[in-house]
């Protein structure tokens, strides 16, 4: 890799502080700024195929006929397959295969794939898609989650409308709340968020002439892809590859599957290379969104204000089908007592279909639905009691080695208790006062979010190789570095573990012919995992190397040492580099290439009724919002979050900060702007145009600090930073709105619609608006 | 699938190239399909997202909003045309050194409109910034690193001028 230093940082100052927390350039950002990195919808093969997917305009239909007749015989079209054209199972999903690949006899969602067309151009395969003959059934849709759990609602599988239900409980929450001092009874919503990262879902696959189906598309966990692939085509796992680097923009959106298996298929089919990449608006409608959720929470406290009782009803829209929806559901779980001491608490939570698309992993993964729930009860029972808001929380936050709610400790080093000291003083600040219609409100709300995926087993692998020739030692993991940095940082942990400048460590990143299986970029574990799999490699190296370097020195091995990149032993002369141990290693045709997995920690069995809680290792934020509220526009605009984060040690500060920066703006959007709306399980916004992310000119000053505590487990003590600066922030608005208006939204986003009618019915419209509102 | 083509020559990066072109065709899609300047990304197609931005003849456009037969005889710029003997340009180098990019999907149209803004103006405030890349989206970085680098190098690009 063409890489060298910005001007400012010496050498000799890089290697005073070591790898670890030096803010070096990230490693793929040479190729990226010239526009040479190829993405996988850049990519182009010769004689290639294009696709078209052909889709359902119906939320929910029985197929009565599937007619090609028309397409195949088209000019230019080399095939046309449907669900009776698959040699495995027609069924994909992350956790349970339960979506059709293409459907049979039933469709459940607006646009899913009936039918796949390959031709010699893009319009060839639109025209031939058009062609295609589908004969459909509408039937009644189920739209909500209050009318999936209606009887007598159409039932969207055989099992019915609820895929999950989970209560857990503990102690006597009902009559702890009747005895409490003050409860505090709430409902709350939150909306589908898109991901809308900015290279839509897509990609290429073709054959090798040994037979292999190599498919190159964004994703974020290439091993699983190929698995899902494999079942799907009836072929050995060996005759596939998944290629998941570049990837623009992922954020959970590209965890499951999207293209891969359309992509193999094809490929398959008609043995020639295929493009098949969703427009803006097919990802719209078709891509992975956020769950909604509904929300009812009635939580107590005593007088003091130490929390009593916790009675959660969660309710999430899965969509159609289930993907990561159990999963994030036990987050949220887990979540909705938040980091604090609450002896009696009973969670009632539901996953549910309806014909809302598909709802999937998004930042956050089911924290930020919950959080919002707590944080807000939280804030509210300190208004009641007129405590501050930072006292109630350090009151009832755990300790480093309390049980929680789930029997394990949420902080393994103190740190939350840093982060309210932190805090503190900056909530009585004093932000440009009020004037004319205008409030400024400032809020604040705390988070945690687990790394890794609890107590589901997970041992990623990576590998290492001493590259004699070249000088260089290459990194081989397979979790995606989709912008998160996780290329920068592991080769940070490589440099730092074998003393050797960064400059001579390269990085092969997701392909899974050439690495061993890293497993996902989710769960805030990208670096925990690769990092900690690449500490236990390097070892490796180092100790296989150090036989090969006694063998030169003619010393025994247990006096041979390392240091720096060179081997030497006390009293013998000379030293031995590591590449030149690796060159002895070659010579004798044994390939100096290190393998190991990690294992991260685990309760052996997850909490009943659940897959992963607990989880043992978190990360924690609190976010403070200054937020105006402009009470004749009935618009709220976020001016400053400030976060205070434990991510671990950071390995390359700026980085992690920018992971941070972009999280909170991401969490800025979630509470104010964006909201995938469906009616009639139909979404109009689809792109850009009508679904508006923040630009420039919507984003507030954000600023973040760190209190670095140093995860024990994690490698060099790092933890994870990719998702929990996003969940604090919609609960930290809306107590900021609240604080400006004196009331407070208990649904996302806090749009002017919304907000429109929470002022209204709080009087604080202008009269003749208000009027207008009630339709008077 | 015949259809009337029209003849077009334009310079892209300093180099001329010669095509027929359909008359419905994109700039974005005459630049990567025809030419192979796959720096310029495509992320809606309706002039949203920014990340098709080149300069051509001087100003920003998204070039899914141009078609290929309106740049006859035109000069056009694009991410890959930025480096100069092999020397990257103070922008590219300075998004580099500030993590401007995350995933790096919208980076080579920000670039192009922050060179718009600092061919105007060499020394903007951050307001200007701001309002300069208005029009290209990230959903990555949250921007901070993005205005952060646009101000490094306009600072460099002063002092290498004096």
């Amino acid at each position: 890799m063409n890489w060298r230093w910005p001007e400012s940082t010496s050498l000799e100052e890089v290697l005073k502080v070591h790898w670890i927390g030096a803010s070096i350039p990230r490693l793929d950002g040479w190729p990226k700024v010239r526009g040479e990195a190829r993405y996988p919808t850049d990519l182009v093969l010769e004689e290639m195929l294009h696709a078209k997917t052909v889709r359902s305009p119906h939320p929910h239909a029985k197929i009565l006929s599937v007619d090609t007749s028309e397409a195949d015989g088209m000019p230019g079209v080399a095939a046309v397959l449907t669900a009776s054209d698959i040699p495995g199972q027609n069924r994909y999903g992350a956790l349970v295969q339960d979506a059709p690949v293409l459907a049979e006899d039933v469709v459940r969602y607006i646009g899913e794939p009936v039918a796949l067309v390959a031709a010699v151009c893009e319009e060839a395969a639109v025209e031939a898609a058009e062609a295609v003959n589908v004969e459909y059934q509408p039937l009644r849709p189920v739209t909500s989650i209050e009318e999936a759990l209606s009887p007598g609602a159409p039932r969207l599988h055989s099992t019915g409308n609820v895929a999950r239900h989970t209560v857990i409980s503990r102690g006597s929450p009902h009559s702890a709340i009747e005895t409490s001092d003050v409860v505090v009874e709430t409902m709350y919503r939150t909306q589908s968020q898109k991901h809308m990262f900015l290279e839509p879902e897509g990609g290429v696959a073709w054959i090798d002439e040994d037979g292999t189906i190599n498919v190159v598309a964004g994703g974020q966990n290439p091993y699983r892809d190929k698995l899902q692939i494999s079942r799907v085509l009836g072929l050995p796992m060996e005759k596939i590859r998944v290629v998941s680097y570049p990837a623009g923009g992922a954020f959970g959106g590209k965890d499951d599957i999207t293209v891969q298996i359309h992509l193999a298929l094809l490929a398959w089919k008609t043995g020639k290379p295929v493009r098949l990449v969703w427009s803006r608006e097919e990802s719209g409608v078709v891509g992975y969104h956020r769950h909604p959720y509904r929300m009812e929470m009635k939580t107590g406290a005593t007088r003091d204000g130490r929390l009593t009782a916790n009675l959660a009803k969660i309710y999430s829209d899965t969509g159609a089908y289930q993907s990561f929806g159990p999963a994030i559901l036990d987050v949220s779980i887990e979540m909705i007592n938040g980091p604090y001491r609450i002896p009696n608490y009973e969670i009632d939570a539901y996953l549910v279909y309806t014909d809302n698309g598909v709802a999937s992993a998004f930042r956050g993964f089911g924290a930020p639905q919950a959080n919002f729930a707590i944080e807000s009860q939280l804030n509210m029972i300190a208004e009641k009691l007129g405590m501050d808001k930072l006292e109630i929380r350090a009151m009832n936050v755990l300790g480093p080695r309390e049980p929680g709610s789930f029997g394990v400790a949420v902080e393994t080093e103190p740190s939350i208790q840093r982060i309210l000291e932190r805090a503190r003083g900056r909530l009585s600040r004093v932000g440009t006062p009020s004037r004319g219609w205008s409030r400024r409100g400032i809020g604040v709300a705390l988070a945690m979010k687990g790394v890794g995926f609890g107590a589901i087993p997970d041992y990623p692998a990576a590998a290492i190789e001493i590259d004699p020739d070249r000088e260089r030692v290459v990194a081989y993991f397979t979790n995606p570095d989709y912008g998160q940095g996780v290329i920068t940082s592991c080769a940070q942990i490589v440099a730092e573990a074998l003393q050797l400048h960064v400059d001579k460590v390269e990085v092969v990143n997701a392909d899974t012919a050439l690495s061993p299986d890293t497993g996902s970029s989710s769960a805030s574990k990208s670096t925990y995992a690769a990092g900690n799999a690449l500490l236990l490699a390097a070892r490796n190296a180092v100790r296989r190397l150090a036989l090969e370097a006694a063998r030169i020195l003619g010393v025994p091995a247990s006096e041979v040492g390392y240091d720096a990149g060179f081997f030497s032993a006390p009293g013998s002369r000379g030293r031995v580099s590591i590449f030149d141990a690796a060159a002895e290693m070659a010579s004798r045709g044994s390939r100096p290439r290190f393998e190991a997995a990690f294992e991260i920690p685990r309760r052996p069995e997850p909490v009943e009724g659940t897959l992963e809680v607990p989880h043992l290792v978190f990360s924690h934020a609190l976010a403070i919002a200054e937020v105006d509220v402009d009470l004749l526009l009935a618009k709220a605009e976020a001016k400053d979050v400030h976060l205070i984060a434990d991510v671990g040690r950071l390995i390359n500060p700026v980085g992690a900060r920018a992971q941070m920066e972009g999280g909170a703006i991401q969490g800025v959007g979630y509470a104010l702007m964006e909201e995938q709306a469906y009616s009639d399980a139909r979404t109009e916004n689809i792109n850009f145009t009508t679904y508006i992310v923040p630009t420039i000119a919507d984003v507030p000053d954000v600023s973040v600090e760190f209190v670095e505590g140093e995860e024990k487990t994690g490698p060099y003590g790092a933890k994870g930073a990719g998702e929990v600066p996003f969940v604090p922030i919609a609960a930290a608005v809306a107590d900021a709105i609240a604080d400006a208006t004196g009331v407070r939204p208990t649904e996302l986003p806090m749009n002017g619609e919304r907000l429109s009618r929470l002022l209204a019915s709080a009087g604080l419209l202008p009269k003749r608006l208000s009027r207008l509102l009630e339709g008077a | 699938m015949s259809q009337q083509t029209f003849h077009i020559r334009v310079n892209v990066n300093g180099r001329w190239y010669e095509a027929d072109v359909e008359p419905r065709m994109l700039l974005i899609d005459f630049l990567r399909d025809v030419l192979g300047f796959t720096g310029p990304h495509i992320g809606c197609d309706t002039g949203h997202c920014g990340a098709c931005t080149v300069i051509l003849d001087g100003r920003n456009v998204k070039s899914c909003m141009v078609l290929a037969v309106q740049v006859d005889g035109a000069r056009i710029l694009t991410v890959e045309g930025l480096e100069q003997d092999g020397q990257l340009h103070p922008l590219q180098e300075a998004f580099w050194e500030n993590h401007a990019l995350q995933c790096g999907y919208c980076t080579p149209g920000m670039l192009m409109s922050a060179y718009f803004l600092l061919k105007r103006n060499p020394d903007p405030t951050e307001d200007d910034i701001r309002k300069a890349i208005e029009g290209n989206l990230c959903r990555c970085t949250g921007y901070v690193n993005i205005v952060k680098a646009i101000k490094s190098a306009a600072r460099k690009m002063s002092t290498r001028k004096q």
